[in-house]
């Protein structure tokens, strides 16, 4: 353990790109898992019935597949059907995808936990469907939907690895770690390194979320 | 989209013994999710009463130890045991593992190293399911427990654990399947299981030597994979919505605590 500071002051370089890397990866993919989460969490509490049966099958199948799986299908699986995305893209895809259904379901119980009478009482009051989403319903989904979305970014983070070490292979920070590792045979050195840069994101943002979670919880 | 749903394509899966070979496979991620589950609810309710501990300087070590583990990726922390575990302890594996095992998990040394990586990350995760569980009772329970005259001890084994490990099995099943989703990266450790079976079927299938001479593209393959294990995890979230109904008829609108993806909540049913 005595090469603990040699190893970091060495390669520095390499982890902080590495680390930009993992960043880049879960920014990206953040926006695909918004953007397809919220459109199948509207598809979930849509008013019909197949609409419902798609946002459902989408959610089982993302959530229960291995994120592995999912990489190499976005990756190698396409790229033999003659659909070849680029390395970020195709990684951002599996991460975003898969964690859209998990968006989606937060999102949907954010919604489903405002209660139908607040809805009524609203319509009652004579505000229009669109005054109470907008004034009633949604600042109040808003709300206990943020805790939530806040746990998934750290779990967007730490499920990075995975689909940059697949096939993809991304040069993230936990490649950079089994970099230096084959280069240095320092294995203990290496990889306290790139978990001292995952902690780095996860613990502040685990920080942050306990702290939104006291300040946003509704007394019900 | 002709290409994924031409028959060719699929031929390979009713081909010799490639599906058979898969789901034989697919034992090994499912025997391994059970022993790291095992090891891991020992582990994580003896992690859960030192957290709780009224001992500050112990339950804050173990709330950094705990916090630490849950931050890191799982594929760190494998990679990290896989490269970093001495080769005698990966031997001694070989040496005493048990024979109902199957054959890839008995003869692989890494298996070890895949096991320690995933029960010091998973105790991590079924520690905070189990404080969760604990802290959703009533103070009311403890105390009453305390005035009745019931040691600390006993209090924890009679009323306050068998009331707390009710509320936790939707959480802990959750887990179960999440980290039967995480057998899947033991491949990269080169254990053989369903992901790395994958590989094979797509190497060995298109030959008439050493396959059945049907080619298996990548993409069916790891469709049927994933398939394989929607399947069997769709199975678990089942059972746990099962158990959950059961609960609310028993005991009335409790407090559950609910696991999505390693995060812990305490919903109200």
């Amino acid at each position: 353990m005595d090469r603990v500071i040699p190893i970091i002051t060495n390669n520095l370089d390499e982890y902080a790109s590495g680390l930009l890397v993992t960043l880049q990866l879960v920014a990206i993919s953040f926006v695909v898992a918004m953007v397809v989460g919220t459109l199948v969490a509207s598809l979930r509490i849509a008013p019909a019935t197949p609409l419902n049966w798609i946002g459902a099958f989408y959610v089982e199948t993302f959530r229960n597949v291995p994120l592995l799986v999912l990489a190499i299908i976005f990756s190698a699986g396409l790229s033999r059907a003659g659909l070849s995305l680029g390395k970020m893209s195709a990684a951002s895809a599996a991460l975003g995808l898969y964690t859209a259904a998990y968006i989606a379901e937060a999102i949907r119980s954010g919604v489903s936990a405002v209660s139908k009478g607040q809805v009524e009482a609203s319509l009652s009051l004579g505000f229009t469907y669109g005054q109470t989403m907008r004034q009633v319903i949604l600042p109040q989904a808003f709300r206990t939907v943020i805790p939530p979305i806040g746990n998934l970014i750290i779990a967007m983070i730490k499920n990075s690895a995975i689909v940059a070490g697949s096939l993809i292979a991304l040069d993230d920070i936990l490649k950079i770690a089994r970099v230096v590792n084959s280069r240095t045979f320092a294995t203990n050195e290496a990889f306290f390194w790139a978990g001292v840069g995952y902690l780095l994101l996860t613990i502040p943002a685990t920080i942050i979320v306990r702290r939104l979670e006291k300040r946003l919880a509704i007394k019900r | 989209m002709g290409y994924l749903f031409d028959p060719a394509n699929w031929e390979w899966v009713f081909a010799g013994r490639n599906f058979m070979f898969l789901v034989e496979r697919f034992l090994n991620n499912i025997v391994l999710a059970l022993i790291t589950m095992a090891l891991s609810l020992v582990l994580g309710l003896v992690i859960a009463l030192l957290r709780i501990s009224k001992n500050k300087v112990t339950s804050t070590v173990t709330g950094i130890w705990i916090d630490i583990w849950r931050n890191l990726p799982v594929l760190l922390i494998l990679l990290y045991f896989g490269l970093a575990l001495p080769q005698e302890v990966k031997e001694f594996w070989v040496d005493i593992a048990p024979g109902w095992l199957p054959p890839q998990i008995r003869d692989s040394g890494q298996v070890v190293a895949s096991i320690i990586a995933l029960t010091v990350y998973n105790s991590a995760v079924i520690a905070e399911i189990f404080r969760a569980g604990i802290q959703s009772l009533e103070r009311g329970q403890g105390e009453a427990a305390a005035a009745l005259g019931l040691p600390y001890w006993k209090a924890m084994r009679i009323v306050i654990l068998p009331q707390g490990l009710r509320r936790m099995v939707p959480a802990t099943v959750s887990q179960l399947i999440t980290l039967t989703k995480d057998t899947s990266l033991v491949s990269i450790l080169a254990i053989q299981e369903l992901v790395a079976a994958g590989s094979i079927v797509n190497n060995t299938s298109g030959s008439p030597f050493v396959g059945v001479g049907v080619p298996a593209p990548i993409l069916q393959v790891y469709i049927v994979v994933g398939a394989m294990f929607v399947v069997f995890n769709l199975a678990l979230s089942l059972l746990s919505r099962r158990l959950e109904v059961r609960e609310r008829k028993r005991a009335g609108d409790v407090e559950t605590v609910t696991g999505l993806e390693d995060q812990i909540s305490i919903k109200t049913v």
